[in-house]
């Protein structure tokens, strides 16, 4: 009779094993053959090397990268909102803003990344409803011609000043710096950077006395390269192609302050990856790809534990001083506002 | 015979329904359908910004010059390469650009007009200026990177223009003591302006709706029709206003199709 009780009992815990096991291999939803992440093609073929290939070596699942800048790939994943084909997304933080209004977007859960304890307080949930964490910090610097330009440029009114007409560039309004710029120009010369009719006015006589703006950063540099321009607000991510020309070019921060931004990552909605999607932003915060793309000069880190070499930390936005100096403009007043300002920044252009 | 025709022509008027006009249909219906109601508004919308305006101006400017230019640069050209022993050699050189992608065309144009580029250089060699002058991006760069672009439809349209006219025509004139000019403007243009008409016809369209041209020599500060589209498809997603630009512009160019299709029957009949 015990034999008989023992035997059932055994029969019992090993059906209970196998119930368990199936019930965990259920929360792992099974791999997709690829991920597909929307993003800068800037540094391409690092992006591969450093994230791309390690996620694919570690989970077996591939990563296609679809390239372009904000708005194409905004316009994309609104044309594609039934049926997307995107996994996950990079933005900056106005851009991830209009695609939440848009509903392309929809939150990450928390507790599916877990390397968000080890990021920056301000990287966790930029735009608030775990929407979107900010993956990498950057700001926006000046580089300009040591040999052309004296004396020196130390602050953005430098842009203003009259001898460098036709010699500087600027952003686009629908870039990523480009509503920052406005509330840059509204702060160093009006009252504060809400002092807009100001900002306007600054940047109405930069659209008269720049021989073009720029939309992508790749066009900046070329312009520098080719000597069109002296003088360019240039994002960090962009700093190591500046110094690669071998032109006679200085960085400067701004005395009134450096514009901080971020790039944010999110899960694209409707997606029927999620859970390799957090997966994937949950690598892209990891010690191990931080430390990849700031010792390769792609992006800095906000992963608050990559602890960088002197030389390498010189070139990127990192240490606690920089940091804490960044001017970061409210993401959803621009976001808000940007449809606007484009159109009349396009208005004063004519 | 005609159902003959039909029969080979119908796979291509099929992919022309499918991939042309279908989308434009589309996009024509589109344009009258603002949030849901139909309606001119968003025309009114479009029509009422200042930016839409300029840029529609400004096209139609660029576009009027260079058909000009194209024609005035064609006739010697087209003049030379009929009476040319190696005529075919000739016309080489002038359709090998358009095997060159037009991408890299423009950039070539980049360096040439750059502050350091060829054209700075010689003028500074020359003495004509002290410092270099701003070629790139402005509107005299995109007119010459357009004509560039689109002067060998006008001369190959001239050549075969020329070469329809009777060969001793320019003898019968000189011989009736008619100069040069004379002879150009009272006996030449009259009988080629068909092919006039119709290079004008392939450059004016051309140039209205050319991109990449205008928006690398242009910059982004000189918008025109095609660039002001691509902002408000991809950078505003303002999709009711760009579906009105594209509508325009293919207005326009039927348009001018038309006026010179007309002109060019006034011609023949």
């Amino acid at each position: 009779m015990k034999k008989i009780i023992s035997v059932v009992l055994l029969i019992i815990m090993l059906g209970i094993l196998v119930l368990a096991q199936g019930e965990t291999n259920a929360a792992v939803p099974s791999k997709p053959d690829k991920l597909v992440v929307s993003w800068w093609g800037f540094n391409l073929d690092l992006l591969d090397k450093n994230i791309a290939e390690p996620f694919e070596q570690k989970y077996g699942i591939k990563v296609e990268w679809d390239v372009g800048d904000n708005v194409a790939r905004l316009a994309r994943l609104v044309v594609r909102k039934d049926k997307p084909v995107v996994d996950v997304v990079g933005f900056t933080p106005t851009f991830a803003y209009r695609a939440i209004q848009e509903g392309v977007l929809q939150p990450y859960r928390p507790e599916r990344i877990p390397n968000l304890a080890y990021i920056y307080d301000w990287a966790q949930d930029p735009l608030s409803g775990h929407y979107v964490v900010a993956y990498t910090v950057q700001c926006m610097g000046i580089y300009y011609r040591t040999d052309k330009i004296e004396p020196p440029v130390t602050s953005w009114k430098d842009f203003w000043r009259p001898e460098l007409s036709g010699y500087l560039t600027w952003p686009e309004m629908n870039t990523t710096y480009g509503p920052a710029l406005l509330l840059m120009s509204s702060k160093v010369w009006g009252e504060s950077d809400r002092d807009l009719d100001v900002g306007w006015q600054k940047l109405s006589d930069i659209i008269e006395r720049a021989p073009t703006l720029y939309r992508r950063s790749s066009e900046a540099i070329m312009l520098l390269q080719q000597e069109e321009v002296w003088l360019a607000p240039m994002p960090s991510f962009a700093w190591g192609s500046v110094e690669a020309l071998g032109l006679p070019l200085a960085r400067v921060f701004p005395e009134e302050g450096v514009i901080g931004e971020m790039s944010v990552v999110g899960v694209v909605n409707g997606t029927p990856n999620i859970y390799w999607a957090e997966e994937f932003i949950n690598f892209l915060l990891s010690h191990e790809v931080q430390m990849a793309e700031a010792l390769d000069l792609v992006d800095s880190p906000v992963n608050t534990f990559v602890d960088l070499p002197a030389d390498i930390a010189a070139k990127l936005v990192y240490g606690e001083e920089l940091i804490d100096s960044l001017v970061f403009f409210d993401p959803t007043y621009l976001g808000e506002n940007i449809d606007e300002w484009v159109e009349k920044w396009d208005k004063l252009k004519l | 015979m005609k159902k003959k025709a039909w029969f080979w022509t119908f796979p291509a008027l099929c992919f022309l329904t499918i991939f042309f006009i279908a989308p434009l249909f589309f996009i024509f219906i589109e344009s009258f359908q603002a949030e849901k109601t139909w309606g001119f508004d968003n025309y009114i919308n479009v029509f009422s910004q200042p930016v839409f305006t300029t840029a529609l101006l400004r096209t139609l400017k660029i576009s009027t010059i260079v058909t000009f230019l194209a024609a005035l640069l064609a006739y010697p050209a087209a003049s030379a390469i009929v009476k040319s022993k190696r005529r075919n050699l000739l016309m080489s050189l002038i359709i090998l650009p358009l095997m060159t992608n037009a991408v890299a065309r423009t950039y070539a144009w980049l360096v040439i007009m750059g502050r350091h580029g060829l054209i700075n250089s010689v003028l500074l060699s020359l003495g004509d200026t002290r410092n270099p002058v701003q070629i790139l991006y402005t509107e005299p760069a995109v007119i010459i990177g357009l004509l560039q672009l689109f002067l060998p439809f006008m001369v190959l349209s001239l050549v075969s223009a020329l070469e329809n006219m009777p060969a001793d025509v320019e003898e019968a004139a000189y011989s009736l003591g008619a100069n040069k000019l004379q002879t150009f403007w009272r006996v030449v243009f009259p009988l080629s302006r068909e092919g006039l008409v119709f290079g004008g016809t392939l450059v004016f369209t051309g140039s209205t709706t050319a991109y990449v041209t205008p928006a690398m020599l242009g910059g982004t500060k000189l918008l025109m029709l095609s660039t002001l589209l691509q902002q408000k498809s991809l950078v505003l997603l303002q999709w009711s206003s760009a579906t009105v630009i594209a509508v325009i512009m293919v207005i326009m160019v039927i348009f001018i199709n038309q006026v010179f299709k007309g002109r060019r029957l006034e011609e023949t009949s």
